[in-house]
């Protein structure tokens, strides 16, 4: 195969696994709301912490 | 204030250093008390962080930005998480609500959490409690697809996908903030009501 061919493939398949990549870690970061059922949560008090 | 208004919010130390970023709000099923938020590093490449921010640490909740002491205010998740196989009963597990399903106690489904609303209060103590959620409602509620704010009363009850609330809430039911505070209060105050 002439070279550029050759090119395209790996920019492609760079490109592939950077998008794959970017998937997994905004997936990873996504934030949610997580309900504890042991949870006490109790009082709380900012700048209350010396 | 809206759940996702917080998350992704930086965590800023009070020398001015941007530490992490609050990735998940944790809150208890006893009473809505947000017990801490789990932490994400800062920047694209960075995961979850195995340290979390209880509520108590917290200096201060801003519209930009998370303020804590120092860095020694992370505590491991675990403890933030209060490790629920040591402690809770009945095979309870902690779960993401943000797309569970909100059943009243007579068995209709509301609709589907969207978003939490949060309710920051000071009476000496500063307080964080979920008071409420958003949910695209169901056809019960009449308007199938519409996001709408439901109160939540003082204690809360959850399974994995479900999250239950008394049929009596759907009267309290609001289309946006304004008014949903006190909506809140006639929703808990006729609650006590009742018992």
């Amino acid at each position: 195969m002439e070279w550029w061919v050759w090119l395209i493939i790996v920019v492609v398949v760079i490109a592939v696994l950077f998008g794959a990549f970017l998937a997994v870690q905004m997936r990873r970061r996504r934030g949610g709301v997580i309900i504890d059922p042991s949870g006490s949560g109790g009082p709380g008090k900012p700048g209350d912490q010396s | 204030m809206r759940a996702s208004a917080i998350t992704k919010r930086p965590v800023v130390t009070m020398s001015g250093e941007d530490v992490a970023q609050v990735k998940d709000i944790v809150y208890s099923a006893g009473g809505g008390a947000v017990g801490g938020f789990t932490l994400a590093g800062r920047g694209l490449l960075a995961g979850p962080m195995d340290k979390g921010l209880p509520w108590s640490s917290v200096k201060g909740l801003g519209a930009d930005a998370v303020m804590i002491a120092d860095e020694d205010a992370f505590e491991p998740l675990d403890q933030v998480l209060h490790t629920s196989s040591e402690t809770a009963g009945g095979g309870a597990a902690r779960a993401d609500v943000l797309g569970s399903q909100v059943l009243t106690d007579d068995g209709t489904d509301l609709g589907e959490v969207v978003d939490v609303i949060v309710a920051v209060t000071d009476d000496g103590f500063t307080h964080c409690d979920v008071v409420g959620y958003e949910i695209e409602a169901s056809e019960a509620l009449g308007q199938q697809g519409t996001k709408m704010l439901l109160p939540l009363p003082d204690t809360l009850s959850a399974s994995g996908e479900h999250l239950m609330v008394p049929a009596s809430a759907r009267d309290f039911v609001r289309q946006d903030l304004a008014g949903f505070g006190a909506a809140v209060d006639d929703f808990r105050n006729q609650l006590g009501g009742q018992r």
